[in-house]
């Protein structure tokens, strides 16, 4: 059965263009230019249209990208992928920190929408089914369940914070993961502004992970947003 | 009336007083003294009263009490003829003497009066003069103006002040269209006109402009009809002049504040024409960016999109393939241009706020390396991060602008097998990132305008001119602008630092916060 995409886009050009690009990929693409027309969609949805992932572009004419959210957090799992105009969008922070999956931001290609696409369904229903507990990215691996780490076959010792720091980035492994998320699920709603924190312990992880912790090839930074780990490779 | 006549008899109460006791005492010294001393008594009475009478009365009243002495005391008594002639010579001596001191007296108070309305006027003016220092518009105090002439004359006054683009200006007060004209005319001649004044002496109203030192910038109306029974209270020493006065001071409030209109006016244009030409000077370096930068990316996508258009049958697929990623590649430089002059607008706008937080060095420089690489897998970068470099406090989309955009620059200006390195290191009081390369250098005379967006065009191209030959010849634009500007939000600096073995290190120093101390592990 082919996937669902509704593509919540107002600009024509560039909503028919993603439309032809996600369909030649063998998605099933409804579109929606507002938010209205995608609420509507989204309450009536019809058995033979599921909708299985939602790209949500904000800037839309007729309100705020966080309803439509909430609105999915409450009936729905979908996951959703955001797309800003903005490098510097307080929205997109706000949407991401509220549970959207992960963003763009225009202009990016055909590939990295895909990419992101990939990993947003990989983790479709993530907390409904058992967790991911395996994790392999060159010779890292890691086994949460087990609460064992090996690099290269060499077995590595992680303090209980640097643990519980990587588990919760393995957990969303390929999604970036916000700064506050982090906080929160890590140390708890009292640290959620100690940003000092998470750079010092994500600098010990490197330090024991990365080749190079200065040109990290596993704990991505997204600067002003988060971190993301990379990919497995397996 | 009647009550006014009244108080002004009073005044004079205490010369009837000294007068009344005079004569006493002359009654009751006159068995005892001789006359030449009785007269001493009487010249001291007519001195003292003199303090409280008007010259001509004192002088009267003098004339009559020794007339009087005469009749009493001077032998014969009982009659006016003077028998001694030193009897005679005592009188008349008395009579100048007491003229003389009423006439002194009087000089003296026209003198005290002057003096006193001087002080008045000095001090009206003073207390006008801290009012519209103090107001950021003085028209806000034109009513205060207004209040000081009115005390001035007496009567209603009426006002027209020029607004502060100085092109219109608003009345105050109701007037009628002769009132009205007058006002103009007086405001644009910086006349004034009426009784006095030299001009439309027919009047019997003054028109005053306002001036200040080059022009006038107002003008007020004062009504005369009530002032001139005004005018009769002033002492009577200069009563052709005492209109004069009046005038003089209501001309020094009205050129007060026209003064003080004038410098608004000014500070205000002033003000206007620096935010107009730095906006000029924004537009203009935002037009230069489009027209310069754009249009090379914008080209190459035309024609390499037109081409996919046009010739697609004509085209292997290899040749599509390569026209494909020459408009990926432009876009992604289109991008990145558009982010600079995004950013340069926004740094140069007032009351900017920086997103800063708590950052790593360590991830900024990564995060910049990874995007490099995505453009260019072939880049030849390295990084040099000190051990001991602290976390920085700043705003991390900014510092990855300001990295990425000098890596970019070195790329542009450096052979591509030199490897272009990304230093960091910590100081006392600063952290210092750099970005070093291999290449050509800038010339001297170049080495701070490249940080200077606002180039016009021909400058920008006269830039390009050094590079060497084979070099991209590309968006020289505003990206190092842009980084400088980043460098000066943060509290630090951006320059350029000459390598010794050739090549250049653009270093940015940012004042180093101490972080905030954090509980680790073992």
């Amino acid at each position: 059965m082919t996937l669902g995409v509704l593509l919540v886009e107002d600009d024509r050009e560039f909503r028919t263009m993603l439309r032809e690009a996600l369909t030649v990929e063998g998605y099933r693409v409804m579109t929606a230019a507002s938010l209205s027309e995608a609420r509507a969609m989204l309450i009536h949805i019809r058995p033979d249209a599921v909708i299985d992932l939602l790209v949500l572009d904000l800037g839309l004419p007729d309100g705020d990208g966080a309803e439509l959210l909430s609105l999915i957090r409450k009936d729905h799992a979908m996951p959703v992928l955001v797309i800003s105009a903005r490098q510097s969008d307080g929205l997109k922070i706000h949407l991401l920190d509220a549970g959207a999956d992960d963003y763009l931001v225009k202009p990016f290609s055909i590939g990295e929408l895909l990419a992101r696409m990939r990993v947003a369904l990989r983790h479709r229903g993530a907390h409904l089914k058992a967790a991911v507990t395996r994790y392999a990215h060159g010779g890292l691996l890691i086994d949460l369940a087990a609460h064992r780490l090996s690099l290269n076959n060499k077995n590595l010792h992680l303090t209980p914070t640097e643990f519980k720091l990587l588990a919760r980035l393995v957990r969303n492994a390929g999604q970036v993961v916000t700064h506050r998320q982090l906080l929160l699920d890590v140390w708890g709603v009292e640290f959620s502004e100690h940003t000092h924190y998470l750079r010092l312990f994500m600098g010990q992880l490197r330090a024991k992970l990365e080749a190079n912790p200065a040109d990290p090839q596993l704990l991505l930074t997204e600067p002003g947003i988060g971190y993301r780990l990379a990919e497995p490779t397996d | 009336m009647l009550s006014f006549k009244l108080s002004r008899y009073l005044r004079h109460w205490p010369a009837f007083l000294v007068w009344c006791l005079a004569w006493c005492l002359m009654f009751l010294l006159d068995p005892h003294l001789d006359l030449a001393n009785l007269s001493m008594i009487l010249i001291l009475a007519a001195s003292v009263a003199s303090l409280w009478l008007a010259p001509h009365v004192s002088m009267l009243v003098s004339a009559f009490a020794i007339l009087a002495f005469n009749w009493i005391f001077v032998p014969p008594r009982g009659t006016f003829s003077v028998d001694l002639r030193q009897h005679a010579m005592l009188l008349a001596t008395a009579l100048a003497v007491s003229w003389i001191v009423a006439l002194l007296m009087a000089l003296q108070r026209t003198y005290a009066s002057r003096a006193e309305l001087h002080a008045r006027q000095v001090e009206q003016l003073r207390s006008l003069s801290e009012a519209l220092r103090d107001a950021e518009d003085p028209i806000q105090q034109a009513t205060r103006l207004q209040d000081f002439l009115t005390a001035l004359i007496d009567a209603p006054v009426k006002l027209l002040l020029a607004t502060q683009d100085a092109k219109t200006a608003s009345f105050i007060g109701e007037v009628n269209v002769d009132e009205r004209s007058g006002l103009w005319l007086s405001l644009r001649q910086a006349q004034a006109f009426g009784p006095g004044c030299g001009r439309h002496e027919e009047l019997d109203v003054w028109y005053l402009p306002l001036r200040g030192r080059s022009a006038s910038y107002g003008a007020a109306l004062l009504s005369l009809n009530r002032s001139l029974n005004l005018a009769l209270r002033l002492p009577h020493s200069f009563p052709p002049s005492a209109l004069n006065i009046i005038r003089q001071q209501a001309q020094a409030l009205c050129d007060q504040f026209g003064l003080a209109l004038e410098r608004a006016i000014t500070q205000r244009q002033a003000n206007e024409a620096r935010s107009d030409a730095q906006e000029q000077k924004l537009r203009n370096t935002l037009l230069t960016a489009i027209s310069h930068d754009y249009r090379t990316p914008l080209a190459t996508i035309m024609g390499a999109a037109s081409s996919l258009h046009d010739q697609e049958s004509r085209l292997s697929v290899g040749q599509r393939q390569q026209l494909a990623t020459t408009i990926v590649d432009e876009v992604g430089q289109l991008s990145r241009i558009t982010d600079n002059i995004l950013q340069l607008a926004r740094l140069d706008a007032p009351g900017l706020q920086l997103q800063s937080d708590w950052e790593s060095a360590e991830e900024i420089v990564g995060a910049v390396i990874r995007r490099m690489r995505q453009r260019n897998p072939a880049l030849p970068l390295r990084s040099q991060i000190d051990p001991s470099v602290q976390l920085l406090y700043c705003d991390a989309l900014l510092m990855v602008q300001l990295l990425d955009n000098l890596i970019d620059n070195a790329c542009r200006y450096s052979q591509t097998t030199a490897p272009i390195e990304i230093v960091v290191r910590q100081a006392e009081k600063h952290i210092m990132l750099a970005v070093r390369d291999r290449g050509v250098g800038v010339p001297v005379d170049w080495r701070e305008r490249i940080f200077d967006a606002f180039q016009s065009a021909a400058t920008v191209s006269q830039a390009d001119a050094w590079r060497e030959p084979g070099t991209q010849r590309r968006g020289a634009g505003v990206g190092l602008a842009v980084c400088r500007a980043i460098a000066i939000a943060h509290g630090g600096t951006l320059n350029l630092r000459v390598r010794q073995n050739g090549g250049a290190s653009f270093e940015c120093h940012l004042p180093f916060v101490v972080p905030p101390v954090t509980a680790l592990e073992e």
